[in-house]
């Protein structure tokens, strides 16, 4: 029992660490690749290392805390963790419950083309051509709600629309920016993103909304500012997904 | 259909066993701990003790009658809301709690069965020598309710160390934790889900093994 408790601590990074302060303690799911996961029995991914930088700037300790998605709010609330680092899109509910950094990560609607065509540079060169989404998405949603919906001929897919676009079959095809960079980045489909993304989505991190919590968020806030600054964001953000989907 | 990752498999398995010593000292803990409790629970029951008797009729009725895991929920993220202090309590203590909690509700029903199902003639002729109370329930009760117990218990027991998987909803890496890490890392989700339910089951079949021999040493006197 006594054995199980220390192990407890040991595991949790609670332990006897001698830091001048208090450690930044980061939720995170630990299952959600490239964000965060494990690879060989080691936490891994973008947001661990965006939290690592924050805890240099800072110069300030950063442990993780693993639960399962489920849990994280929980721990959050209840002050077992500081912040959750796992990709936490602003919502009008959560400002009211926590209080929110700057967005470290923009995503939206993206638009992506076969490599080196040129007639696309964006959803507003979509008329007359034909589009890819994926069934089930809001994307078919999105593009039915542009003013010039009826000129453009959207095919609603079960899968593949990567390749058909890649194969010519489609002009363009249209989903999440950040996962259409890890689609170029993994696969060697010939396709590229064509412009900016449309109807933007940001992620940051949450804390609790204490004096305490929001005297955290400011310094973690500067931080962030400090590592866009210096490119340090931008650089992260490269290695993971070959595009910077830090800036909006 | 594409072909299974078997160096992959091989490769986990190793990862994977580091988290098993975790998974089996929650639940060894929380086997000691609930076992403790139920007998308590299970001779207030059988007395009818005034007072406790009623008391722990709502124990078990709400623990045996709410899911593990709200029950978890409740005191790892709901009750630190209330009172502050409860955030002292880690991922692992607070499993070992609700394992504690839940399970010695079913287990103080079946220890009453057991206790209840020991045959009243040997009550009454330990009585009839002049035995005491207590003499009575330690030479001749508990003997022989043990040995009527302990299939029933070792099922509950058996159901504890898969209900360790639950803990990765407080943050504590066990092997179901572990796995679910490793294989959004790997996307491999088959082979890592099935090279921890073979883990899993390998170590329930080693305890219905362990269960086996129990069971033939404990029927020894009633062999013909």
């Amino acid at each position: 029992m006594l054995r199980t408790i220390a192990l407890a601590l040991a595991l949790a990074g609670l332990g006897t660490a001698q830091a001048q302060e208090t450690p930044l303690r980061v939720g995170m799911s630990g299952g959600y690749f490239p964000f965060t996961f494990v690879k060989q029995d080691e936490l891994q991914g973008f947001e661990v290392d965006v939290m690592e930088a924050v805890g240099k700037t800072l110069d300030i300790e950063v442990t993780f805390v693993t639960a399962n998605f489920s849990g994280l709010f929980g721990m959050l609330g209840s002050g077992r963790i500081d912040t959750i680092a796992n990709q936490i899109t602003i919502t009008e509910a959560r400002q009211q419950q926590y209080a929110f950094t700057e967005p470290y990560v923009y995503d939206g609607a993206q638009v992506v083309v076969r490599q080196g065509n040129e007639s696309i540079e964006g959803v507003e060169d979509l008329r007359g051509k034909s589009v890819a989404v994926n069934l089930g998405s809001n994307y078919e949603q999105l593009l039915r709600e542009l003013p010039y919906a009826d000129e453009i001929d959207i095919r609603t897919y079960e899968s593949n629309i990567e390749q058909d676009t890649a194969l010519g079959r489609v002009d363009a095809f249209v989903m999440d920016r950040v996962s259409a960079s890890q689609v170029i980045q993994e696969t060697p489909l010939p396709l590229a993103l064509a412009g900016q993304p449309f109807s933007e989505i940001r992620n940051a991190l949450p804390f609790r909304d204490t004096e305490e919590g929001r005297e955290l968020r400011d310094r973690v806030d500067n931080a962030l500012e400090t590592l866009r600054e210096d490119g340090t964001l931008t650089s992260i953000s490269e290695r993971w997904f070959g595009t910077d989907i830090t800036r909006p | 259909m594409r072909e299974l990752d078997f160096g992959y498999m091989l490769e986990l398995f190793p990862i994977l066993l580091r988290y098993l010593p975790l998974t089996l000292e929650m639940a060894g803990a929380g086997m000691v701990l609930a076992l403790v409790l139920a007998c308590l629970l299970a001779v207030i029951r059988v007395l009818k003790l005034p007072g406790l008797n009623a008391l722990t009729l709502l124990f078990i009725s709400f623990f045996r009658g709410t899911p593990l895991l709200v029950q978890l929920f409740l005191f790892y993220y709901g009750l630190p809301q209330l009172l502050a202090f409860l955030t002292q309590i880690n991922g692992v203590t607070a499993t070992i709690m609700g394992l504690t909690l839940h399970f010695s509700a079913y287990m103080a029903e079946s220890i009453r069965a057991a206790i209840v199902g020991v045959d009243r003639s040997q009550t009454e002729a330990a009585l009839s020598i002049g035995m005491t109370n207590a003499q009575l329930m330690r030479r001749i009760v508990l003997p022989q309710a043990t040995r009527i117990a302990v299939p029933t218990l070792m099922n509950y027991f058996i159901d504890m160390i898969k209900a360790t998987s639950l803990a990765f909803t407080l943050g504590v890496t066990e092997l179901m934790g572990a796995t679910q890490k490793e294989a959004a890392g790997s996307f491999l989700y088959f082979e890592a889900f099935i090279t921890v339910a073979i883990l899993y089951w390998g170590i329930v079949e080693l305890l219905a093994w362990a269960q086996r021999r129990l069971e033939s040493r404990l029927g020894e006197a009633y062999r013909r």
